[in-house]
């Protein structure tokens, strides 16, 4: 023997020796402990569910709330009778035998762990399925918390059940099998607030419901840290208002937002569906419904991006001015309803024609042939370049999953599309007046409008205020909003603005119907052309000023008819209404008293009277315990 | 190819069964009963066939000429150095780049890491001529790298199991044990430093030990002075920890202080070995694999349904084979005479058997877990694999002995 094999015998046997006194201790000395421990199955880990964050209006008046739910949890060890377990499901659950030996397999290697097989059960199902429980012991009820979406909308989204794909995405970030996760809309963009932080705690009694203090750990507790509740720009009033305002038949977007801040005041798209459906299991009828044509569940403010039409226009005029070569007074050729180009001849929407017009007038009364003629002087590429530094090509950025960014074609689009001799002047001419194959959002236009309401500064919208809970953080703090100028400079910017206000105040304006006793208005009225149908597409897009800008809108109808005609009053009821109610719509709500901690309470700088300070020291403890629920 | 004097069957015979048994024990470990209706996962046989791609690799060794595999070793380190840094853009799983996923298959470069890296250290340090202090400066350097990317995967356990393949090559290359123990002498004063009867014995231990190795004064006292100070500073960094940092450490090295993280699976594994009691449950009669381990029990956790199941005696024997087997091992390593072959099959040696022994130990609640598998039992295409061929390379050293020098 060498040396070195004298040196690993010892070790060796050191080692082995270690390993087997172990085991002896473990297995033949404690053998009959441990197998008491291993029958009664009494130490397990069980989560306690952190209470997902609420979502409120910008006045703390609920969107979307926590209410209490019955759900039914299955412990597969336990089952006698697979098949009498599944007819009974059925029967009850309308639950198909495949659905649970699938459930059941799945999870086959965690026995002793409930599965959740159906939440959210209507109380009285609950009552009737109660009565057999003592044949099933594999079948438990528990009280859980589902969501409760106070009216349809498209933003707030909704929960579901974790699927596999996601289960195994997200694993390691603590989601159970049992859980929810967000599934679309604010839900999902904000999960990472909403959600909050699962505890856990050590159950370890016998029968008597002593505590064995097993491994010498009496209790273990790790308190459920509860997610952040969102308050919103969102005003449950405006928004409510205008969901009305909308007509019923129609399909198409509203966005109304703080010109000043970003914030979306109202979001509305039509048609719109309840998320409530998706708490509990969807019937096959109700599946259809909201896979019908008219597609309910698209959300069209960001969703989906359509030919602009004359609400572009703008856009094009500042290019213009930009390059010098217009300025206000330029009068470019004049309108006899349409615009010779080469061998076609574009036609003005006014069939009579306007005659020659300047940059103000032309947006006044919409006059197409001014921008045809002003597009031949507009190379593509600096256009595309302008439509996308005045944020109409980028997503916005608004905190919602899934936007769609806008589309504006360059040269080299064109040749892979028609061939490399494509002529590019005669789709110039086309996409001057935001049509051809320009294609923006509502919100990229709502964004745009409310940057020229705010002086040309454009701020990422935005549907987060701030958060309140565990902590209170505001929408900067969550996510750095995104800010630039467009390209205007400050006298072009009035001469676009003066036409904008023509639109709606001068006697030829295409929206002369939208004015507003105190305040002054602005807006642009399109009708856009477009594949999926003969009627256009209805768009106004403008804002509001009282002794400061005030909010912006943009009001979109698939297939409706004409901008002026469908979109622009619709735009002027809201308008009417904000204007009526502004004192109420803009009042600040103090913080409601559940949302406020002691430090809250220290700041105030009025005297409180005892008996409130004695009145909240009597509610904070119970207040905590809610918590731990 | 097999040369019937030579060939060490009985290492063979040892080797086979142990995988058989893994497979048999992760079939287990993958089958549960829900009333009366059987399901297993298919683990089983893809370990089978994995096990036959490893015999494969075996004949494949065996079969390959002594200077085409010696001349192979260099470009496998490199490949597999470049496989290590890749693996860190790969997709974590459950927190770490240890794993690519290629069709299905999960590969993990720190497996093959071990082999390559045991092979080139034994041919640098066999070289004629070389001082000891070369010695431990191509050692270390050589195993710094694949350590150093192993442990920002992050797997700490596995760059723990190079050290100490590192140290038994040096033992095999003969280098006096008392510069191992001057290296490993800070990492022990920390250890000793937690209580005070531990200093006292681990200095005396150290002072005694390198006057007995007749190293000179200055250099004795420098290590005694040296370590004395270490043992001694470490309670006043320990008192300068914030609370959550002592706990991290405490929970590191006492996993059950953390029964709803860290413990949980411990404890889980402890309850089940237990219960095996003396004769087990038998096969599939185990029920404590169904708790919801996590990693899963047909990885790391595969001893404590083998100790659920087959009980003590189960347990014996599967140590007894594990024994046996090393006992082998250390054989060759007093057989093989050119000295590059007698370094790497002690690297060999000491990477499986100290695998076994931390993940038995961790099943068992002796060590803490760090995610090492069992070699040849644990479930795992790229541990079954590599530490096949690795036991493949000994087969192939003792079948060719004597042909040189």
């Amino acid at each position: 023997m060498t040396k070195a094999s004298r040196i690993f015998s010892i070790f060796s046997a050191i080692l082995f020796a270690i390993l087997v006194i172990a085991l002896f201790r473990l297995q033949a000395l404690k053998g009959r402990y441990y197998q008491q421990v291993a029958e009664s199955n009494i130490f397990r880990i069980r989560r306690i569910f952190a209470t997902r964050g609420e979502i409120y209006d910008n006045k703390y008046r609920p969107i979307v709330q926590n209410i209490p739910s019955h759900d039914l949890y299955l412990t597969s060890n336990k089952i006698t009778d697979l098949k009498a377990l599944s007819r009974f499901l059925n029967l009850h659950l309308e639950i198909d035998e495949e659905e649970l030996f699938d459930l059941v397999q799945k999870q086959r290697f965690k026995t002793y762990e409930e599965i959740m097989i159906a939440d959210n059960i209507d109380y009285d199902k609950m009552l009737s399925i109660s009565e057999y429980l003592n044949y099933y012991p594999e079948l438990t009820f528990r009280i859980g918390s589902t969501r409760s979406y106070l009216y349809p909308n498209h933003f707030s989204g909704y929960v579901g059940r974790i699927n596999e794909q996601e289960y195994e995405k997200y694993r390691s970030e603590d989601y159970s099998l049992n859980g929810y996760i967000g599934k679309t809309g604010l839900e999902r963009f904000y999960e990472v607030l909403l959600r909050g932080r699962d505890g856990r705690e050590i159950v370890q009694v016998d029968a008597r419901g002593r505590s064995l203090g097993l491994f010498g750990i009496d209790e273990g507790y790790i308190k459920p840290l509860n997610g952040l509740s969102l308050v919103l720009t969102i005003d449950n009033d405006l928004q409510n208002f205008c969901a009305q305002a909308f007509p019923e038949h129609l399909r198409g977007a509203l966005v109304v937002s703080d010109v000043r801040t970003g914030g979306i005041l109202a979001y509305i798209s039509k048609p719109d569906y309840d998320p409530n459906l998706f708490m509990q299991r969807i019937s096959p009828e109700i599946w259809d419904e909201l896979n019908r044509p008219a597609k309910p569940m698209l959300d069209r403010v960001i969703h989906a991006t359509y030919p602009p039409g004359s609400v572009f226009k703008p856009i094009t005029a500042g290019l213009g001015l930009e390059k010098r070569l217009v300025n206000r007074n330029t009068r470019l050729s004049s309108c006899r309803g349409g615009f010779q180009y080469g061998n076609r001849f574009f036609r003005c929407w006014l069939h009579a024609g306007h005659g020659s017009t300047n940059v103000v007038q032309a947006l006044t009364q919409s006059c197409d042939v001014y921008f045809y003629d002003l597009s031949l002087k507009l190379p593509l590429e600096e256009f595309k370049d302008y439509v996308i530094r005045s944020g109409l090509y980028a997503k916005t950025g608004i905190d919602l999953p899934n936007e769609r960014r806008g589309f504006f074609p360059d040269a080299e689009w064109y040749k892979k599309t028609f061939g490399p001799n494509i002529g590019i002047s005669g789709h110039k001419i086309n996409l001057s007046i935001g049509q051809g194959e320009t294609l923006t959002s509502p919100i990229q236009m709502n964004a745009y409008f409310a940057a020229i309401a705010n002086g040309g500064n454009w701020i990422q919208p935005h549907l987060l205020k701030q958060t309140v809970g565990r902590s209170r953080l505001t929408v900067s703090e969550v996510q750095a909003l995104r800010r630039f100028r467009l390209p205007f400079s400050s006298s072009d910017l009035k001469t676009i603005q003066d036409g904008l206000y023509d639109v709606c105040n001068a006697p030829t304006g295409t929206a002369r119907s939208v004015q507003v006793p105190g305040a002054k208005t602005f807006g642009k009225t399109g009708s856009a052309e477009n594949s999926m149908g003969k009627t256009t597409h209805a768009w106004f897009c403008g804002y509001i000023e009282t002794d400061k800008p005030e909010i912006a809108i943009t009001v979109f109808m698939e297939n409706a008819g004409g901008g002026g005609a469908m979109a622009a009053p619709v735009a002027k009821k809201v308008f009417d209404y904000y204007i009526g109610n502004i004192e109420d719509i803009k009042r600040t709500v103090a913080l409601p008293e559940q949302f406020r901690t002691a430090e809250d309470s220290e700041e105030q700088d009025e005297p409180e009277d005892i008996e409130t300070i004695e009145h909240r020291q009597l509610d904070e403890p119970e207040a905590e315990t809610e918590e731990e629920l | 190819m097999i040369n019937r004097k030579k060939f060490d069957f009985a290492l063979l015979a040892l080797l086979v069964a142990l995988v058989l048994l893994g497979c048999i024990a992760i079939y287990s470990a993958s089958t549960t009963v829900i009333s009366g209706v059987k399901s297993t996962q298919n683990h089983w046989w893809r370990q089978i066939i994995f096990a036959l791609f490893a015999f494969g690799g075996v004949a494949l060794i065996l079969w390959t000429p002594m200077p085409i595999f010696d001349i192979l070793i260099l470009p496998a380190f490199v490949a597999n150095i470049f496989a290590l840094i890749l693996v860190l853009f790969a997709p974590a799983v459950s927190g770490a780049h240890r794993w690519f996923s290629i069709g299905g298959v999960n590969f993990q470069p720190s497996e093959s890491a071990k082999l390559f890296s045991i092979l080139l250290v034994a041919r640098s340090i066999s070289r004629e001529g070389l001082s000891d202090y070369r010695k431990l400066f191509y050692g270390f350097g050589i195993m710094a790298l694949p350590m150093f990317l192993i442990v920002i995967e992050p797997d700490l356990g596995t760059s723990l199991i190079f050290l100490l393949s590192l140290m038994a090559m040096f033992i095999a290359a003969d280098v006096p044990v008392f510069y191992i123990l001057f290296i490993l002498s800070p990492a022990i004063s920390v250890i000793a430093s937690v209580h005070w009867i531990g200093i006292v014995i681990w200095l005396s231990f150290l002072v005694f030990f390198l006057i007995r190795s007749r190293l000179s004064w200055v250099a004795i006292t420098v290590a005694g002075i040296g370590n004395a100070f270490i043992s001694l500073i470490m309670p006043m960094l320990w008192m300068g920890l914030k609370d959550y940092q002592q706990n991290r450490i405490l929970t590191f090295f006492d996993p059950t202080r953390d029964p709803l993280g860290a413990g949980y699976q411990i404890i889980q594994a402890k309850i089940a070995v237990g219960s095996g009691s003396l004769i087990g449950k038998g096969w599939l009669g185990g029920t404590q694999k169904n708790m919801n381990f996590l990693p899963e029990h047909h990885t790391d956790f595969i001893f404590s349904v083998i100790g659920e199941e087959f009980g003590f005696i189960g347990s014996l024997l599967l140590l007894g084979l594990f024994a046996a087997f090393f006992g082998r091992m250390i054989h060759a390593v007093g057989e093989l005479k050119v000295l590059e072959r007698k370094v790497a099959t002690a690297g060999i040696f000491a990477y499986l058997m100290s695998q076994s022994f931390i993940n038995i130990g961790m099943n068992i609640g002796l060590v803490p877990a760090t995610g090492i598998p069992l070699p040849f039992i644990s479930y795992g295409g790229s541990n079954l694999l590599f530490s096949t061929l690795s036991v493949a390379v000994i087969l192939k050293y003792m079948n060719e002995r004597g042909f040189m020098k």
